[in-house]
């Protein structure tokens, strides 16, 4: 551009007109431009799995505590409020408390189970020379999911199981993320090399 | 002076570089209309450089004092410039949204719409402009009026596939965000050039210092052959079973709310 093409002509800046069709199109161009940078910015979309790639992972590595559908159940203290109402049915209100509490410890074990298995899956497939990347591996670093699940388990031994019924029902979603993570990296060998795969996986875990 | 002259050489170096690109790598037989679109610009910046060069020689004034053929050449390519940049809006969506695809068949006739719409505004902010008499105005006017379509057609195609789950590769991403973020804050700083004189001399070194920047991230994005994946479609009997399914809970919802 050159300083040479220079109007002379500027005096229709005093048209109120285009004064505010000039305003509009420097707000627009703007917000415009903002919007790109945001989208730059925001990164491409995260890819998911297959279907065929997350069922093919949770076969292989038979996942028992996110399989468990009743933790909104489970968790439930409607019941236990129902028996502490009548004074007669309190001792039974405390089994009931006790008998949740030891099946909500052992699902939380379960699930951290699931996370260590799934976690060395994950290292197993890049070992054999899956294609992952660097900043996919930091993202499903899983120490503080770990950290996470036992501190829930932790608030369940000392408080009981209906303490934190949101903070526990949500500790399956750390697994079903991390299942989604091995599935996304699995997804990457062709189907027909799945099989090879589990066979492999079962050996090195026997 | 340095500066501009400095960006006055980058603009066409990288353009070569960028057909370079796509023909070394054969891939303008996939990104066909970008790179009929570099061709054009290094055409057109190139003839530009060299009319500024021969005016610094023959007039000693230059460019304090300006022949009228130099603005003449420069408007009047920057003008062609602003219809054939439709040719990158297309090619985003076209690669984005492939001929065959079940998304194109959906789409295509609502997005029509949109854009023949948007045209209809280009057109007509453009002749609000016809007060003016200077040729600069003209120009600039022309620019921003298609230069904000041409950002809304790129920003409504990456929405669009975003929320469709589309996903776009390096190639295309870079591409069109590249060229968005030029055509927006050209339209932008056009506008503030109009508005206030003191912007002029930002204004000369932001729009094509915009348009470096904008080749050298078009050669970031292209350095990599990474096109967009192709779109998962259903089989037809899979449809066909979804449909069933779907018209089966609306009757079923019908039927709950209105007993």
């Amino acid at each position: 551009m050159d300083r040479g093409l220079e109007s002379d002509n500027l005096s229709y800046t005093d048209h109120h007109k285009a004064m505010i069709n000039l305003i509009f199109f420097t707000i627009l161009g703007l917000a415009l431009f903002g919007s790109f940078i945001f989208i730059a910015l925001q990164g491409s979309p995260k890819s998911l799995p297959d279907s065929s790639a997350v069922q093919a992972v949770t076969e292989i590595i038979n996942l028992e505590g996110s399989s468990f559908a009743n933790a909104r159940r489970l968790l439930d203290d409607t019941d236990y409020q129902a028996l502490c109402s009548n004074p007669d049915l309190r001792r039974l209100a405390q089994r009931l408390r006790n008998d949740r509490r030891q099946l909500a410890l052992t699902w939380i074990s379960s699930l951290q189970n699931d996370l260590i298995r799934l976690w060395r899956f994950r290292r197993f497939l890049i070992q054999r020379g899956v294609a992952s990347s660097m900043s996919e591996e930091l993202r499903t670093l899983q120490a503080l999911s770990l950290v996470l699940l036992s501190f829930i388990r932790l608030s369940i031994r000392a408080a009981g199981p209906f303490a934190l019924p949101r903070a526990t029902r949500q500790a399956g979603q750390l697994v079903d993320s991390m299942s989604t993570g091995a599935a996304l990296v699995l997804g990457r060998i062709p189907a027909a090399g799945w099989a090879e795969i589990e066979r492999s996986w079962v050996k090195s875990a026997a | 002076m340095f500066l501009s002259e400095v960006i006055g050489l980058a603009g066409p170096a990288l353009e070569v570089a960028t057909i370079l690109l796509l023909l070394r790598k054969r891939l303008w037989r996939v990104y066909t209309f970008l790179f009929v679109y570099a061709l054009w610009l290094l055409i057109g910046n190139s003839t530009i450089l060299a009319t500024f060069l021969y005016f610094s020689k023959v007039y000693p004034d230059f460019p304090n004092a300006y022949p009228a053929l130099y603005w003449n050449i420069y408007w009047n390519i920057d003008s062609i410039d602003v219809v054939l940049r439709f040719v990158v809006v297309w090619e985003v969506f076209r690669q984005t949204f492939p001929k065959r695809s079940g998304l194109n068949k959906s789409l295509s006739k609502g997005l029509g719409v949109i854009a023949f719409s948007l045209l209809a505004f280009a057109c007509g902010t453009f002749l609000i402009y016809q007060n003016y008499t200077g040729p600069r105005s003209i120009h600039l006017a022309l620019d921003r009026s298609f230069g904000v379509v041409q950002a809304f057609m790129i920003l409504g195609t990456l929405v669009t596939a975003r929320y469709y789950g589309v996903r776009c590769g390096r190639n295309v991403r870079g591409i069109a965000l590249a060229f968005g973020g030029w055509v927006s804050i050209s339209t932008a700083t056009n506008a503030m050039a109009d508005l206030a004189s003191p912007f002029l001399p930002y204004w000369y070194y932001l729009r094509p210092l915009s348009f470096v920047v904008m080749i050298a991230v078009w050669i970031w994005a292209l350095w990599v052959y990474e096109p967009n994946p192709p779109i998962m479609e259903s089989e037809p009997v899979e449809l066909g079973q979804w449909t069933e399914d779907w018209n089966r809970t609306i009757s079923a919802t019908r039927t709950i709310i209105r007993p």
